[in-house]
């Protein structure tokens, strides 16, 4: 196999927020003090090594950045403070920038203008697009949004709007699918796909592996998050007929507005505690924050205030006012979804639980497979003496 | 300095790199005290089976130094004393001591009566706590002063009285006090010494939480013949004789959560102690887990002599984390082997931290103005004008390179105040 060494890696991944994986001296201590890492997949000094020799393409290839849940005991427990809890995240990052095709990924992590500037650019496109489609006959009595912006015209934009970030969210899991399986994308039998496939709903619903973290909290926070941003995935994107109603209001109990409620409160703590932790500082989840998390902590926050407020514009029966924050809101939440879904964070939704599911596959087709010659992941090397200094 | 007042010398530490220090300036014919801490000289050095470079057992060296200092009348010691404070200038220094009461005076004789008296028991501290010893002691075979102890535990309690009427010399003396000593020398020699790193801090190795864990220095009681086993190395759960023993090498050393620096001398430590697990079980096998083997100078000839045992195995990966199997006590490692890259636990009877050398100076420091380095050693040998740090003071050191350095700090103390 050839083994091409690329000398600008570690620069290249500065810009992704790598700061001190050249401290490491490779003592393996963050390995081993992972409760994730297994004999198979050993990580994450196996990252920092492949950083250090420029090994871009065995990185490329790597399931491990998606197994790691960035509980933060390697860096804690790291001797030469290396974090390589932190270096994994950057991993995950330019993993992010490599599957996707486009390259518009690199360019968002990398420059910060540029960050910006997309995000900009879309929220105008978005408010622009308000202003000049809408039914041009506002409700003044009344807040009803549907009287300017029809429920059935918002689910048309919805549809548009889904399918191109399904497109692209989903080639790019094309490629991670290609890297990750390499030579076996094509050899393992359909069904094998089919009957793991089980694995790959429930790890994107209860995220079990990072219970197994030794920090709980991160879990919960993080699945908050989830389950919150999902609720209303589905309520804005799926039942928006439903969702976007005006007066008079669902009862307290209806299930869209309960939905409606577990959805804002679960992101509003989620967000929260993870701003104020990276505020902090106190974790090592939270001691480096690249802009893309901001940025990322700071969209969703945000889509949801405005959210709130046009909850309660409506229930007091401001028209002007719920119009208003109506714009904002989607030149805050269209964005948000348009960038960060296919191209940055977000597409970890898709990439964790896609590449357990594909080492879950991978197992079942090795373990049918007769014997192997050789299998030296998972054995212990019992007797081997290495005594090199 | 032509103008000090007196040629006298403090040696602070009756360690290896103090004892050197004390018996080389009194040799040279400057009048020297010597301050030790414990009830016994000697130091760490007493407390080994074995030590470098030869591998001869301690007492051999100790017994030849407390010769000299026996046959020299220029040094004067005091155990079970600490210095307060240093005040002055080279040449003219004014130095208190404090004399902590021993409650046994130079009339004891070693009979053991008191000993056999006594019923209360402390845990024995020479030993490190792995054994009991009576609150009536002698603190080791050799102590030298050969002079029992009273632990202050039994001076306070009903038994005091008993145990002082069976001494036949009448040598006890349950009223002594600490007391005060002034004394003006002219220079300063300070080897306090080091302690081992406190183990518990490496809370995920689990001492003393696991009980077949530990530490490098226990090893060294546990196969000297005079320590709590009589020199069978045995797990202290259930006194087995261990199968598999794994070295912990940097339990807490190269790491910036811990000691940041290397010790220097973990590594032949525990490369020694393997030697003392394989000559007292053919069949055992050994795991020394390292991040990087430091076999300076002449002793690479000893790592590479071990390297040839097949029973011992260099793996080279640091442990992160040590669990204990309730049943058995066995204890599992779970460390990377960072040349394959391969992530193992490997399940052995007992295992030792080879924990580094903090230096003494870093909790106690000089009662004087001198300054230290990030780890609390003195930042160079002469720490200030008159004052001479030596041994693991200065760095941290093995015995020979102790000696060495008591030597020389002797040297710059006798210049320091050397009439010209």
């Amino acid at each position: 196999m050839s083994n091409r060494v690329d000398p600008n890696l570690v620069s290249d991944l500065e810009a992704f927020g790598l700061k001190d994986a050249h401290k490491c001296y490779n003592c393996g201590n963050c390995t081993a003090i992972c409760p994730l890492a297994t004999p198979e997949n050993p990580f994450p000094r196996k990252m920092v090594r492949y950083i250090q020799l420029g090994q871009k393409e065995k990185i490329l290839r790597s399931p491990e950045p998606w197994l790691c849940y960035y509980c933060g005991d390697c860096s804690t427990h790291c001797p030469r403070g290396a974090d390589p809890g932190e270096t994994m995240m950057v991993t995950r990052r330019y993993l992010t920038s490599l599957y996707d095709w486009t390259g518009f990924s690199r360019k968002f992590y990398t420059s910060e203008r540029f960050e910006i500037m997309a995000i900009s650019v879309v929220a105008l496109l978005v408010g622009m697009a308000l202003l000049i489609f809408n039914t041009g006959n506002p409700n003044w009595e009344e807040a009803a949004i549907n009287s300017l912006w029809p429920a059935e015209k918002i689910e048309i934009a919805d549809l548009v709007m889904a399918s191109v970030l399904s497109f692209l969210l989903l080639s790019n899991v094309f490629r991670c699918f290609r890297f990750i399986m390499g030579d076996l994308s094509f050899k393992i039998p359909l069904r094998l796909y089919a009957s793991e496939f089980k694995e790959l709903i429930l790890h994107t619903i209860t995220q079990k592996r990072f219970s197994k973290c030794s920090d709980g909290m991160q879990w919960f926070v993080h699945l908050m998050i989830m389950t919150g941003y999902a609720s209303i995935f589905l309520l804005v994107v799926v039942f928006i007929r439903w969702f976007q109603r005006d007066l008079p209001e669902y009862p307290l109990s209806h299930p869209i507005r309960l939905l409606g409620y577990y959805a804002t409160f679960a992101i509003m703590y989620g967000t929260t505690y993870a701003i104020i932790g990276r505020i902090k500082k106190k974790k090592p989840v939270y001691k480096n924050s690249h802009s893309t998390d901001w940025m990322f902590l700071i969209l969703l926050q945000l889509t949801t205030l405005t959210g709130i407020f046009i909850h309660f514009a409506r229930l007091l029966n401001w028209p002007a006012t719920t119009y208003f924050l109506y714009v904002v809101h989607l030149m805050i939440a269209v964005p948000m979804l348009v960038l960060e879904v296919p191209f940055a964070k977000w597409a970890h939704l898709a990439y964790r639980p896609v590449v357990i599911y594909l080492l879950r596959v991978r197992e079942k087709f090795e373990q049918e497979k007769p014997p192997p010659a050789v299998d030296t992941a998972g054995v212990e090397r019992e007797g081997t003496s290495q005594g090199s200094t | 300095m032509s103008n000090a007042v007196t040629q006298s010398i403090l040696v602070v530490g009756g360690g290896m790199s103090g004892l050197s220090a004390a018996i080389e300036a009194a040799e040279a014919g400057h009048e020297v005290y010597l301050v030790e801490k414990n009830p016994y000289l000697g130091g760490r050095v007493a407390q080994l089976h074995q030590y470098f470079p030869k591998l001869c057992p301690p007492y051999c060296g100790l017994e030849i130094n407390f010769r000299r200092i026996k046959a020299n009348p220029k040094i004067r010691f005091y155990t079970m004393a600490e210095v307060t404070g240093i005040s002055g200038e080279a040449g003219n220094f004014d130095v208190s001591i404090q004399m902590n009461p021993r409650y046994v005076d130079e009339k004891c004789t070693g009979c053991n009566k008191c000993a056999e008296a006594c019923t209360l028991e402390i845990d024995n501290p020479f030993n490190y706590g792995m054994d009991k010893i009576k609150a009536a002691y002698l603190p080791h075979d050799m102590a030298f002063p050969l002079r029992y102890v009273l632990d202050p535990s039994l001076v306070g309690s009903d038994e005091a009285q008993k145990v002082k009427d069976s001494c036949p010399y009448n040598a006890i003396d349950l009223t002594m006090e600490a007391k005060t000593v002034d004394l003006k020398v002219g220079a300063v020699v300070w080897a306090s010494g080091w302690k081992p790193y406190d183990a518990e801090k490496m809370e995920t190795l689990g001492f003393p939480r696991n009980q077949n864990v530990i530490t490098n220095v226990m090893m060294e009681r546990l196969a000297a013949w005079n320590g709590p086993t009589q020199g069978k190395i045995l797990r202290p759960s259930d006194g087995k004789a261990p199968e598999t023993v794994a070295f912990v090498q940097c339990a807490g050393s190269r790491d910036q959560n811990n000691l940041a620096f290397c010790s220097t001398i973990c590594c032949m430590a525990s490369m020694k102690q393997a030697t003392y697990v394989r000559e007292q079980y053919p069949d055992a096998k050994v795991y020394i887990f390292y991040i990087d083997i430091r076999a300076m100078d002449r002793l690479e000839d000893f790592y590479t002599t071990v390297k040839k045992d097949s029973n011992i195995q260099f793996f080279k990966g640091k442990v992160a984390k040590i669990d204990e199997d309730p049943a058995t006590k066995n204890v599992t490692l779970r460390v990377e082997d960072t040349t394959a890259g391969s992530l193992h636990e490997i399940t052995v009877d007992m295992a030792v931290l080879a924990t580094g050398m903090q230096p003494n100076t870093s909790d106690d420091p000089i009662p004087a103005s001198v300054s230290y380095d990030d780890y609390g050693f003195a930042a160079s040998m002469e720490a200030k004008p008159g004052v001479f740090a030596a041994g693991c003071t200065r760095t941290p050191s093995g015995v020979s390179e102790s000696v060495q350095d008591g030597t020389a700090a002797a040297l710059k103390a006798i210049q320091a105040i050397a009439r010209r």
